[in-house]
């Protein structure tokens, strides 16, 4: 999972590099939203409750 | 003004490789491997990083004005949030009295509690130029190699995290909680299992 985030963050950044704005922008928020869900999953995992 | 306005977006994009860089020194040197939210909190400065990284690629290809800047800090404080709450939850699951912390202390702190501190900074810079530092109207930003070079040493550290990443967690799903090895050279038979 983190080195599918690390790949997505490479994209955006390439993506910035290159010009496509719209790209990189949805690229930036799943990746902002993906990295949440993994802090979340390492949150509740030690509680028992992650899915 | 211009001229700093763009030294503040190189310096801040650099201060971060500059600090994911020190993360890879005490991987490799110091020998201490990154737990999970070690690794969230390296994307999490990245997601940092690409707010004005995003103004100097912009600049390399046309003038950029106030919605470009406010997109960038923007996207800097998305990600400051973010790693701040990922960091403040490292510090506290280390805060009782007698714990040795995770990994060897730099200057007398932590990574992670280093790591609270640079979010903590990117926030305030980040809020500071939106309110004080923003331009009136469209502008060409001076040094373009200089921001050429910044923002390809952001997606090399980047991309390096990438491999370094997968090299950790092998083919598993996620990291383990306290990493003793390279689990794709074990996963592919090069290294034996450490406990």
């Amino acid at each position: 999972m983190a080195a599918l985030i690390f790949v997505l963050l490479t994209a955006m950044l390439v993506a910035m590099w290159k010009g496509k704005d719209g790209l990189a922008t949805i690229l930036f928020l799943i990746s902002l939203v993906a990295v949440a869900l993994l802090f979340n999953h390492h949150i509740t995992d030690s509680l028992g409750l992650s899915l | 003004m211009t001229a700093l306005r763009t030294g503040i977006a190189q310096f801040c994009t650099l201060a971060v490789c500059g600090v994911l860089l020190g993360a890879f020194y005490e991987q490799f040197a110091g020998a201490v491997l990154p737990c999970p939210l070690c690794m969230l909190q390296r994307m999490a400065m990245v997601l940092c990083a690409a707010g004005p990284a995003w103004i100097l690629a912009l600049s390399l290809r046309r003038r950029v004005g106030p919605d470009d800047y406010a997109r960038g800090y923007g996207a800097s404080v998305l990600g400051a949030v973010l790693g701040a709450a990922v960091s403040a939850r490292q510090v506290l699951l280390h805060i009782e009295p007698g714990d040795p912390g995770y990994g060897e202390a730099v200057l007398g702190l932590h990574l992670y509690t280093w790591a609270f501190v640079v979010f903590v900074v990117v926030l305030l810079v980040s809020g500071l130029h939106l309110m004080l530092a923003m331009p009136a109207k469209e502008e060409r930003l001076p040094w373009q190699g200089a921001s050429r070079v910044v923002v390809l040493v952001l997606l090399a550290i980047t991309a390096l995290n990438a491999v370094l990443v997968f090299a950790l967690a092998g083919f598993h799903a996620y990291l383990p909680d306290d990493p003793t090895g390279y689990r794709l050279f074990e996963d592919l038979g090069w290294s034996t299992p450490s406990e």
